[in-house]
């Protein structure tokens, strides 16, 4: 029973920091219809500019938390700018094969800058210790996970739901073209859009790397992943890719706990069954 | 038609001046069939100035990239030493990115043996990387010393004239902590390891050895490559019935897992024993105070206390500023026997099969302690270290605590 | 059509020549670049000419190897065994795989396909004891041509794997010419007019997906032929994005595009390698431009430039395809009124 509520506690934040990877991407390709295969690059990026700040410059994590984020957005909104803008009129395929052009150039700019070996961060001092629940030592790095993941989750629910911003997301998902005709700055949204959705990929690699680690490669991982959330979830809704998300972390965990040899698979096989079953995703909002 | 006209020409004119440079792969291919009858040397003139050539087939990019620029630091830093120069003849090492894929090393390989012309060959990191190149090494009379790959067929069921490892096995890092571990740990072990041939071939040697001696393995389980969280696994083995975890990961799941057995409270509460590689010098300064207390087996160690491996630290260090690593100290072992295999042959490597020879014989005292050539298997015969990982201040250091010698590859 | 003949068997003369002339190090580039070749244009019946995007093609290179290694390595040497086998796997998977993916549309397939593809890596991975797991099928013999021929020279596995490019050249050459081929064409610019008209696009779907498979599967099995050996690394997820670059930045749709690309490819992985670590940063970048000011691929920039060389009358080729595929709806509405 106590191992059971270890487990969960593991899937819930596993499944929390998938959340706050795959939400950026989602929201761009619900928004904009790009599918960004760089976002796992942005992510790394983050990780690493982390990785900089905390282990390099002996810096404090929040001050990482703090800087790379924006820095990553910015990044974000410099890429959306001179490479996306330019090339809507392409076509949502040739833009995502930008994307993956893009993915290949980060990788290799990451090995120039950061070397190619295989680095750790470690959480803040007061996270480093372990705090016993029924029974179980769980890191509390952990634990704080889930409140942070929580609270963004809610964030950015209630931006969607409740306010005008939101609104214009979620209309803008269902309809581009009236949006534009009502009025709104298509343009400015997909920037602001793409500028939000590195944020949070920059949030998703200052706080993964205690856990996840910074290795050369891993954003090829890290996007595969986003990829299963985002199908299972439905494109572009915040409540989709939050159950998504807490589902994959839970499938992932526990299959790993009760059939190791078979946890790859199952993966997959639960990305297959849902786009065969339920294309839309669990709360996809488009067919 | 006239373009037709035209076209012919063109491709003509094209063909007759392809066919001024005659290094055809058709004659080269005959003449290497005539060669497998009459043995006469392909590669460089004995009597020339040519340097000897070191293909060095080894990852620059990948997951395992600095296992492989650290194999190169420690070959460049001991041809550094004797500078460059063997028997009078100059020494050249041309490295290959192997990307830790088959396929890519297989092209390389071919890149090496047709274009560059390479004398010997060394390397890889992966043991995928060398199943794949053996055959062709083998077809090819090219001789290869092994410098890192440890998959036990390679010396087994793959074996080969022309292939001889100076590394390890995975038997050997398995084994030699069986027979240890009972007498020092306990009756009862939980098994775990990375879900890879590596992982499965160490653990199963770890294995064999233990229950021999009387233990017993009271569970298995095995992680994917690469994973992030061994939460769930770590949950399973914290059980108060056993007397310790014998676990084999290297690179990040090394950081990893070390990390996370104290985030989950088994440290100081179940010993932990595997390879070297969960306490390698390049793993240990990303695991903070986690690795205290850990013992493993490995050949060779930074804290080892030779007077051999003093003066490698010492050259590696100052070249470096860096400590060197497990990979470095196979990368100067390996540099060493092809230099002394070259010197006893006077610099002529024209002949594969004396290279070959030569190679078999070699005996030294390297960092590692004394090392020598099993004749029958190919594969290195070398001590093994009991290291335990201590607290210095708050930072973490190994020292060698005990010596399985002379540990043999049983072949088979 | 004259012309292509004339031009088609300069380019085999030349490459049966070949060998002659350069080293036994690029032979085996030339092999490479005809297998990637063959595997880039299987590709290109599903991307190019039908329109779907598939993210999951190196399953059917994958089973189409290892179904291969292990005929060779365990029933018979004899290549046309072992290269069936390999195609009777490929053939089967595709069946699966198909008849589950083309309910899909778009990103959708595109990510079914991916999911497909991991789960066969996946079984390729864990299945130690059949495939060897993460150390690869390796030590597999050489191909044994009639009894006791064995293919054992890299020259004349190349010249095996000339043969059966021409092959398929030809085969795909008519493929893309027939009916059928117009159908697929038809399907890829617009699916919902091809079903209006009467035409069962899923089957048709599903016929091109399965002879993608099934060539996919041919190049794996020339792949063991050449290396001898093949490694769970040859069918991940990478691999199939490699092998969409080549179509794209080759040229979807076109004969010869696909192979171009796998050439450029192979090129780039191979001898630019050797001078420089940041390849993978040129082939990003190159994408990026090629998908940017090239959308053609190489085959496009090419007849762009033949043609305002020998200033030839633009003879747009895929527009004539669409005239043909058109021609049989446009009547069919004439009678209709």
């Amino acid at each position: 029973m106590d191992t059971l509520v270890l487990q969960l506690m593991n899937a819930l934040s596993y499944g929390f920091l998938l959340f706050i990877i795959t939400c950026g991407i989602s929201l761009v390709f619900g928004i904009l219809g790009v599918l960004n295969l760089a976002h796992g690059s942005l992510y790394l990026l983050g990780s690493y500019l982390g990785y900089s700040i905390v282990v390099k410059s002996g810096l404090p994590f929040w001050v990482a938390l703090l800087i790379v984020p924006f820095v990553i957005a910015i990044i974000g909104l410099i890429l959306e700018i001179i490479l996306l803008r330019p090339t809507y009129k392409l076509g949502h395929l040739s833009q995502v094969l930008l994307t993956f052009g893009l993915a290949y150039i980060f990788h290799d700019l990451f090995a120039m800058i950061w070397g190619k070996n295989i680095m750790t961060v470690t959480p803040p001092a007061f996270l480093s210790h372990s705090v016993e629940i029924m029974g179980n030592m769980i890191p509390s790095y952990r634990l704080a996970l889930i409140v942070v993941g929580i609270i963004i989750a809610a964030v950015l629910w209630y931006t969607q739901e409740k306010t005008k911003w939101g609104a214009v997301i979620r209309a803008g998902l269902s309809d581009k073209e009236m949006v534009g005709g009502l009025g709104v700055n298509i343009h400015l949204v997909f920037t602001l859009v793409f500028f939000f959705g590195s944020l949070l990929a920059g949030i998703g690699g200052v706080l993964g790397s205690p856990i996840l680690g910074v290795a050369p490669g891993m954003e090829f991982n890290i996007l595969i992943l986003s990829l299963v959330v985002l199908v299972v979830g439905g494109l572009g809704s915040v409540s989709g890719t939050i159950l998504a998300s807490l589902l994959v972390g839970m499938v992932e965990t526990f299959s790993r706990f009760y059939v190791p040899e078979l946890s790859l698979i199952i993966t997959f096989a639960l990305m297959a069954t849902v786009l065969i079953i339920r294309p839309q995703g669990l709360i996809g909002r488009r067919a | 038609m006239k373009r037709v006209k035209r076209n012919w020409l063109i491709m003509l004119a094209f063909v007759l001046l392809l066919s001024a440079c005659s290094s055809g792969a058709i004659s080269t291919t005959t003449k290497n069939s005539e060669k497998d009858e009459n043995s006469e040397p392909t590669t460089s003139d004995p009597s020339s100035d040519e340097p000897i050539k070191i293909g060095a087939l080894l990852p620059s990019t990948g997951v395992y990239a600095s296992l492989g620029e650290n194999v190169m630091n420690g070959m460049e830093l001991y041809f550094e030493e004797i500078g460059w120069e063997v028997a009078g003849k100059e020494i050249q090492i041309i490295h290959e990115d192997t990307e830790a894929d088959p396929q890519v090393s297989l092209r390389k390989l071919r890149k090496l043996m047709e274009q560059d012309k390479i004398d010997i060959l060394t390397g890889p990191i992966s043991t995928a990387v060398a199943y794949a190149i053996r055959d062709e090494v083998d077809k090819n009379k090219l001789p290869f010393l092994v410098s890192h790959a440890g998959g036990n067929d390679l010396t087994r069921s793959k074996r080969s004239d022309y292939i001889w490892r100076s590394s390890f096995s995975s038997y050997q890092i398995g084994h030699s902590m069986g027979q240890w571990a009972y007498d020092n740990i306990g009756g009862k072990i939980y098994l775990t390891a990375a879900d890879y041939a590596f992982g499965h071939e160490a653990t199963a040697a770890f294995k064999d050895a233990y229950t021999a001696a009387g233990g017993e393995i009271v569970e298995e389980v095995f992680a994917p490559l690469g994973n992030n969280d061994f939460s769930s696994y770590l949950t399973k083995m914290n059980r108060d019935d056993i007397d310790g975890v014998y676990a084999f990961f290297a690179g990040t799941d090394a950081i990893r897992f070390v990390q996370q057995y104290e985030q989950y409270g088994l440290k100081g509460k179940i010993p932990l024993i595997g390879s070297g590689w969960l306490t390698a010098e390049d793993t240990r300064p990303q695991q903070g105070t986690a690795p205290e207390g850990i013992i493993a087996s490995i050949f060779w160690d930074y804290s080892l206390d030779t007077p051999e491996n003093k003066k490698f630290v010492e050259a590696y260090e100052a070249k470096y500023d860096a400590r060197p690593s497990i990979e470095s100290a196979e990368g100067y072992d390996a540099a060493a026997i092809i230099a002394k295999a070259i010197e006893s042959l006077n610099g002529d490597v024209s002949d594969p099969d004396r290279l070959v020879e030569e190679i078999s014989k070699v005996e030294l005292n390297s960092p590692r302690g004394p090392i020598k050539f099993d004749q029958e298997t190919h594969q290195i015969i070398q001590n093994l270290y009991i290291v335990e990982t201590y607290l210095d201040g708050d930072k973490t250091e190994n020292k060698v605590i005990d010596t399985v010698p002379e540990v043999i590859d049983p072949g088979k | 059509m004259g012309k292509q003949w004339v031009k088609g068997s300069l380019l085999f003369f030349l490459m049966v020549a070949a060998p002659f002339f350069v080293s036994l190090y690029y032979v085996n580039i030339f092999t490479e670049i005809l297998i990637f070749g063959i595997f880039a244009i299987s590709l290109n019946i599903l991307v190019g000419q039908t329109g779907l995007v598939s993210l999951g093609h190196a399953a059917f290179f994958g089973a189409g190897a290892y179904a291969t290694g292990l005929a060779a390595t365990h029933l018979s040497t004899n290549v046309f065994l072992t290269i069936v086998i390999g195609m009777l796997l490929a053939f089967l998977l595709a069946i699966l795989i198909g008849f589950v993916s083309t309910k899909a549309h778009g990103f959708y397939f595109l990510m079914l396909t991916l999911a497909c593809s991991q789960m066969v890596y996946s079984i390729i991975y864990q299945w130690t004891d059949v495939t060897g797991g993460s150390n690869g099928l390796s030590g597999i013999p050489a191909p044994s041509l009639f009894g006791d021929f064995i293919l054992s020279n890299q020259v004349f596995i190349y010249y095996f794997t000339l043969v059966v490019f021409t092959i398929v050249i030809f085969a795909v050459n008519r493929l893309l010419q027939s009916p059928l081929g117009y159908v697929f064409i038809g399907i890829k610019e617009n699916e919902d007019r091809m079903k209006s008209i009467g035409y069962n696009t899923s089957l048709y779907k599903n016929i091109s997906f399965l002879i993608a498979g099934t060539l996919g599967g041919l190049a794996g099995s020339l792949y063991v032929f050449f290396n001898g050996f093949v490694a769970p690394t040859d069918v991940y997820w990478t691999v199939s994005g490699s092998v969409l670059i080549m179509v794209l930045v080759g040229g979807a749709g076109t004969l010869w595009g696909p192979v171009i690309g796998a050439a450029f490819i192979v090129v780039l992985e191979t001898i630019i390698s050797s001078y420089t670590e940041s390849w993978m940063m040129i082939i990003g970048t190159a994408f990026i431009l090629f998908t940017i000011f090239a959308p053609a691929g190489i085959a496009g920039l090419f007849s762009r430039l033949t043609r305002s060389i020998f200033k030839e009358k633009p003879h747009p080729v895929e527009k004539q395809y669409i005239e043909d595929a058109i021609k049989p709806m446009k009547r069919q509405s004439k009678i209709n009124g």
